[in-house]
């Protein structure tokens, strides 16, 4: 019990310092979900979902696993056309187009919408090579060079690694590689900054440095987390979604709302670590 | 007191042992038929080394004075470069202590026993002591600075002017006036169009490159019988191999160090190269035309940038005196040998051997012919293996889908694939004899059938392990980089491919030892045994080495099923393990690389 206390309180104090930085204001929306199914095969992964994402905010997704928050973050940008078995019925709109339509090249559309994933994957070349990836494939023809800086110093990276932008991005530690990562999907520009549990496999010292990028990636990007830890996604994020189990959205509201007065009993319960 | 015995006692009791019998039996079992392996290999090279070189003939005078002048001075120069004064100890007492046990053993067993014939007693000092010793030494001596950079320098003496003659030999039936036309209106043109887009910062003159080379090469096929003034083969090499060779290597020297440098790194060798090239003869130096200035170039111009490299670090410079140690103590041996008169062995391998067309008489049998067919067929095999196989793999792992009608069939042809690789060889043969010889009229026994039913042969090898290595690239790198926006080929081209290169080359390498060494779908598609002229066609009448040994073998004479047959395994495994080692560094540099 006095656990459960003592990280109420934690979360309370530092969601008051994250909600001063963002001062409420009617948002546009970058991404809208409305009454989207995902299924396996046979069984359902995201269960009739509507949700609206509001432009240049951070927003988590939380919830026990396989509640499928990975699930809806990889539908934005249609990264689950990779598994075979996968179907979605409904609509992800993204500036205001449905990006399930016949019309839409998943790889354009990928192209505006960055990634991070949980576990850092720089590839193995220089760190220059990996921040230009995007640029490389997309056909840049500005000055990459500046780019690259410009991106490493937005992902936090840059005073760390100048000296060595041609060393092999692998070099790095696992919190630099995370961050090498975020460079790498911010160098093209994108609208939308999705990461999968970005921390999870980071020791805490390199978490909280992500954390805090991700608060000043939030003036520029609309940034969407999933996350399993719930004092990040309360430090972290305006607004909050909790999925449970069955792939059902059960709240979803402004971040002090659901840490602080959660609609929902269940919400609550898993919240304090009553049930997940 | 009683408590310290109970505890004592129950302990052991307690834990009691467990058996691990079988894993030892299992461990012992397995190490034996290694070595064993390993053994009898051992002691057939030994048998066929002695054969190659007559060692038999060798008096213990001629092998005392090379001991002198070749191999005790390399070991001094492996030993400086381990600095290692235990290591120098132990050496010295191995390569004593050794001549002098194996002497006490063999004059005891003589004085007791039996007499014991002249050639036992030098090859137990040659195969017991020194050579053991000196392939130790020489591992202990090469992770050295010194060592390191002198071999670096033989090695890229000994590789250039082995990719030199290969590409002499290529030559030979690569037709060079046409190779001239291509590369003057097709790759230099683009080239030029995309250096001038890179660095003019105009993307469209780079990415009009590829097509003004296929233009440009197009047009040289084209013009190629229209025209009918070329100039010499040497100007030919001058301007299409080692100008370009030596620029690179200027341009390599110069993103490092200064501009002097790059010149010299560049300009040395290539002055050398043409001087000997163009004027060896009329200047009566003993070698000169267009071959000369071919190897020269392109052994010369890696041995200037790795100069360059060694002086630039000033580590280990001492080294680069192993080429000189080595061709003095050779020298000095032969001199000592000459002067005083000792019997020599007369070695069946030699200069003539694998210069000269085979022969009736054993002594006058050489190679040349089936070596220059062996190169070029194993180099066309490498290109359409290497290439059929990349694409067959990256096709199946990257490109088809794992499920639905699609998925089983992928099944099925991997299936498929993996039961041709089964398919003994005779029967490839047979395929080749049908198909490229009969059905596609390619000719019996030309380097264009042979090469094909050879690459047939081993792309069920090539594919499967390419599958591998591009298989255990981690899935990670793949979504990261189709999360980016890439498409599937620019995954497949920026991430996958790099990653599983290293791989990749390792089955291609297998597998072209086992094409290189091949005999029985040569015989079936109609290669010659003996050819007595090398090749000037990819469609003329070829023979391999394997073949041209095979043959030897059934000669009544009993100096071509011994010395003959033995120098020419000598020389396939020399060109197999040269050939071997190239792409094995390759791949090491491929591997540091990422």
């Amino acid at each position: 019990m006095s656990n459960t206390e003592s990280s109420d309180s934690l979360i309370t104090t530092d969601v008051e310092t994250g909600s001063d930085e963002h001062a409420v204001a009617p948002d546009r929306t970058a991404v809208a979900a409305r009454d989207l199914n995902v299924y396996y095969g046979d069984e359902q992964a995201i269960d009739d979902v509507s949700m609206e994402i509001p432009e240049n905010r951070v927003t988590a997704l939380i919830g026990p696993s396989g509640c499928g928050k990975s699930t809806f973050l990889r539908c934005i940008n249609r990264m689950n056309d990779m598994i075979d078995i996968c179907r979605v019925e409904g609509d992800v709109e993204f500036g205001g187009k449905n990006v399930y339509d016949a019309d839409v090249d998943p790889v354009a559309l990928r192209r505006k919408i960055g990634m991070v994933f949980q576990k850092p994957n720089p590839f193995p070349k220089s760190i220059r090579d990996n921040v230009a990836y995007g640029l490389k494939i997309q056909g840049f023809d500005g000055d990459v060079d500046a780019r690259v800086k410009e991106s490493l110093k937005g992902a936090a990276l840059w005073d760390e690694v100048k000296d060595q932008l041609d060393s092999s991005g692998l070099e790095l530690s696992g919190g630099q590689q995370q961050r090498l990562c975020i460079a790498r999907a911010i160098a093209p520009d994108p609208e939308v900054i999705l990461m999968d549990e970005p921390t999870s496999a980071l020791d805490p010292v390199a978490a909280s440095k992500i954390e805090d990028l991700i608060d000043d990636l939030a003036e520029e990007y609309t940034v969407i987390i999933v996350t399993h830890n719930m004092q990040q996604a309360a430090r972290i994020s305006d607004r909050t979604a909790v999925f449970l189990t069955g792939g059902r959205l059960v709240e979803y509201d402004d971040t002090t709302k659901i840490f602080e007065d959660p609609e929902e009993q269940r919400v609550e319960d898993y919240i304090t670590g009553k049930f997940g | 007191m009683a408590t310290d015995t109970d505890t004592g006692t129950a302990s052991a009791e307690g834990f009691g042992e467990v058996s691990r019998v079988r894993g030892i039996i299992f461990e012992y079992l397995s190490l034996g038929a290694s070595v064993l392996g390993i053994f009898a290999l051992a002691v057939l090279l030994v048998y066929v080394t002695i054969d190659a070189f007559d060692l038999t003939n060798a008096s213990p005078e001629w092998l005392l004075t090379y001991f002198l002048t070749l191999v005790v001075p390399f070991l001094a120069f492996c030993l400086y470069s381990a600095n290692d004064r235990e290591l120098t100890r132990r050496a010295a007492g191995v390569l004593g202590g050794g001549l002098v046990a194996v002497a006490v053993v063999f004059t005891a067993i003589e004085a007791f026993v039996t007499q014991i014939p002249r050639l036992s007693w030098q090859l137990a000092y040659l195969f017991v002591v020194v050579f053991p010793l000196t392939g130790y030494v020489t591992y202990v001596g090469s992770s050295g600075r010194v060592g390191g950079v002198g071999f670096g320098l033989v090695g890229r003496l000994i590789g250039g002017t082995a990719i030199g003659l290969a590409l002499a030999v290529l030559f030979l039936v690569f037709d060079a006036r046409l190779w001239f036309l291509a590369y003057t209106l097709g790759i230099v043109p683009a080239l030029a169009s995309y250096a001038y887009g890179r660095f003019r910062e105009r993307p469209g003159a780079s990415t009009a490159a590829v097509p003004v080379g296929i233009v440009g090469v197009l047009v040289a096929v084209f013009l190629r019988p229209v025209i009918d003034t070329y100039p010499t083969t040497a100007f030919i090499y001058l301007w299409t191999l080692a100008i370009p060779i030596a620029a690179a290597g200027a341009l390599v020297v110069g993103a490092r160090g200064s501009r002097t440098e790059a010149i010299a790194a560049g300009g040395v060798p290539l002055a050398l190269a043409t001087v000997v090239g163009l004027f060896g003869g009329i200047l009566g130096l003993g070698v000169g035309g267009p071959n000369a200035l071919l190897v020269i170039a392109v052994a010369g111009v890696p041995t200037a940038v790795y100069l360059q490299r060694v002086f630039d670090a000033g580590d280990g410079v001492i080294g680069l005196g192993l080429p000189v140690l080595l061709v003095v103590g050779a020298l000095v041996g032969a001199l000592v040998v000459e002067a005083f008169g000792f019997p020599a062995p007369d070695p069946w391998i030699d200069g003539s051997f694998i210069t000269e067309a085979p022969s009736r008489t054993p002594a006058d049998a050489g190679l040349y012919p089936a070596i220059v067919g062996s190169v070029i067929i194993i180099a066309m095999v490498a290109v359409l293996s290497f290439l059929l196989g990349v694409g067959t793999s990256v096709f199946l792992e990257e490109y088809t889908a794992n499920s639905g009608i699609v998925g089983a069939l992928t099944r099925l042809l991997q299936i498929n694939i993996a039961n041709l690789a089964a398919i003994p060889s005779v029967v490839y043969g047979l395929l080749g004899l049908g198909l490229f010889a009969n059905l596609l009229g390619l000719g019996y026994g030309t380097a264009v059938t042979v090469s094909l039913t050879l690459s047939l042969l081993i792309l069920p090898i090539t594919i499967i392990s390419a599958q591998e290595a591009i298989r255990s690239v981690p899935d990670d790198l793949r979504r990261g980089s189709d999360a980016m926006g890439a498409t599937r080929w620019q995954t497949t081209k920026n991430v996958v491919l790099p990653e599983a290169f290293p791989g990749i080359l390792t089955g291609t390498i297998l597998a072209l030892g086992r094409a290189i060494g091949e005999t029985a779908p040569l015989i079936m598609v109609g290669a010659a045994t003996t050819v007595f002229s090398a090749p000037n066609s990819l469609f003329d009448k070829y023979s391999a080495m394997p073949m041209q040994i095979y043959a030897w073998a059934g000669f009544p004479q009993a100096d071509f099923r011994y010395g003959v047959v033995a120098a020419g395994v000598i020389t396939l495994l020399i060109i197999l393990v040269g050939m071997n080692g190239t792409a094995i560094l390759l791949r090491n540099r491929a591997e540091r690389g990422t």
